[in-house]
């Protein structure tokens, strides 16, 4: 018995995608939150925790505060997570679990989003490089963009595996599909391969349609209790296991392709659920690169070690296939502003509420991805509830 | 244009790595205790926290054990004029892995695996930076 057996995910929301002119961080996370509790059928006196993080875009300290001043609201707690990639929306739910349990929260908002266009054009960014951790030892060699990071480890997996960049193609081809089912995407025009091998090099072997965008967008969910998800009537998720790992966080720092975190986290997840990959009718892997859904599809079991690249080649990617990986479209075409959106669209596979990109009568669905560059992963294991 | 990004040179810990460079030497922390070497320099040892340490001169050869030629200029125009260049990490032969730059190098032939050894690069914004050079 776990604190994570109490709670449901009752509500998910996110706003419009693509470039925002005007809108700050918080703008759009409020936008999103008060979407969410609606979705929810509560209303703004039901909330009594915020859970949150700033994003990288408008760093910010004790950013759960400022939402909960943004949205009027006084709630007990209001906890920042920055945990790296999904582990951040992850482990607020691990917070919000605790909360609940310790009688400090019925009903948490949960908010994230971006402004990463946007914040450029105002001129009021970040300085490259200054939140890494490669401040010293990486950014003085030009180390100063995630996707390079990126970039090292699907060289190596290249190397050591025999990937191609066409398989990495497929990743972009399928998420661009999926993209194209989903009316919010921010790039919904379809791809072919030869677009993906015409596209330019960012950052060897990664070109830029192996890169995820950068996008304004905000995205909330709420959580509360199971007996409350059951009294207010509305389909919701609730967690069925959840593992995580850290190992690094510099890219330099890293241990070897093989001993990187996720299949540990994934291994701690399927176990705590009871379940494996197989059970899955879905899975949503957070795509900072087309290479980290060649990585997760291995972590998650769905092929052996090494040979991600083929099983992307293969078409089992796609909707329709007995695992399809992310049908919000990813990072790479959906929308980044955090990657919240993949726990978001899992929780409306669990809900039937997916539309076109809907996996009939989907009962398990995980969430699975890394931080940092492969520094921190974590593992979700979703069910239908009730 | 603000300049490169340059190491703090006033921190305790990675201080003397960076004066060696400037001598053109790699030193890397080795503990007393356990003898572990390691990379970054901390002040105490991440394997078995003692705080006992010693600073080891490198061999200065190791392997390529990963790179990227970085193409485009990320945020703003600070590395314009060096794209593209090549991001790396090396494996010493004393193990620690470390990131770095690679010097003139071959991208015709540049592979991992490549034997390298530590050259030095004193940039202009004050500081020298250990950079490898593929050996043949």
């Amino acid at each position: 018995m776990s604190v994570l057996d109490g709670i449901a995910i009752v509500g998910v929301a996110e706003t419009p995608i693509g470039k925002l002119p005007g809108r700050s961080a918080i703008s759009l996370q409020a936008e999103a939150g008060v979407a969410a509790v609606a979705a929810a059928g509560l209303a703004k006196g039901d909330i009594d925790g915020v859970f949150s993080f700033s994003g990288y875009s408008q760093a910010m300290m004790l950013h759960a505060a400022r939402v909960a001043e943004h949205l009027g609201l006084r709630p007990e707690l209001a906890v920042v997570t920055d945990v790296g990639g999904p582990g951040t929306h992850h482990a607020a739910l691990l917070n919000v679990a605790a909360a609940i349990d310790a009688g400090m929260c019925t009903t948490a908002l949960c908010t994230y989003g971006e402004n990463g266009i946007s914040i450029r054009r105002s001129g009021r960014g970040r300085a490259p490089g200054t939140l890494t951790g490669g401040e010293d030892f990486e950014a003085p060699y030009g180390q100063i963009a995630m996707i390079s990071g990126y970039a090292l480890f699907a060289q190596r997996h290249m190397h050591l595996h025999g990937t191609t960049s066409e398989q990495l193609g497929a990743v972009a081809v399928a998420s661009r599909y999926h993209a194209s089912l989903n009316d919010n995407a921010h790039k919904r025009e379809p791809i072919t391969l030869a677009d993906h091998q015409a596209s330019p090099m960012i950052s060897s072997p990664l070109r830029r349609l192996d890169c995820s965008l950068i996008s304004d967008a905000g995205g909330a969910f709420v959580v509360t209790s199971i007996e409350r998800a059951r009294s207010l009537g509305v389909p919701y998720a609730r967690v069925l296991g959840y593992g995580a790992a850290a190992t690094h966080h510099i890219p330099s720092q890293a241990p070897d392709l093989h001993e990187l975190g996720g299949p540990v986290a994934a291994a701690r997840a399927f176990e705590r659920a009871g379940l494996t990959v197989a059970d899955a009718d879905a899975v949503y892997i957070h795509d900072a690169c087309t290479f980290s859904v060649v990585a997760g599809v291995e972590a998650l079991g769905l092929c052996v070690d090494g040979e991600g690249g083929p099983y992307a080649e293969s078409g089992a990617l796609a909707l329709g296939s007995e695992c399809p990986v992310n049908l919000h479209g990813g990072m790479l075409s959906h929308g980044h502003a955090g990657g919240v959106f993949h726990l978001l669209d899992a929780v409306r596979q669990l809900q039937g509420t997916a539309g076109s990109r809907q996996v009939e009568g989907a009962e398990v669905v995980v969430a699975h991805g890394n931080g940092g560059v492969f520094s921190t992963f974590s593992t979700m294991v979703l069910g239908r509830g009730p | 244009m603000t300049g490169k990004p340059r190491p703090d040179l006033n921190d305790a810990a990675t201080a003397p790595y960076w004066e060696a460079a400037a001598r053109h030497e790699l030193v890397l922390p080795r503990c007393n205790s356990c003898g572990l070497v390691f990379f970054p320099p901390r002040e105490r040892c991440p394997g078995c926290w003692g705080g006992e340490l010693s600073w080891q001169p490198m061999s200065g050869s190791g392997t390529l054990w990963t790179f990227t030629e970085v193409h485009v200029p990320f945020y703003d125009d600070t590395w314009a004029e060096d794209v593209p260049y090549v991001v790396a990490v090396v494996e010493l032969d004393e193990g620690p892995r470390l990131l770095a730059g690679i010097v003139e190098p071959d991208m015709a032939s540049l592979a991992i695996g490549d034997r390298v050894e530590v050259t030095f690069e004193d940039r202009p914004e004050g500081v020298t930076l250990p950079v490898f050079r593929v050996v043949e």
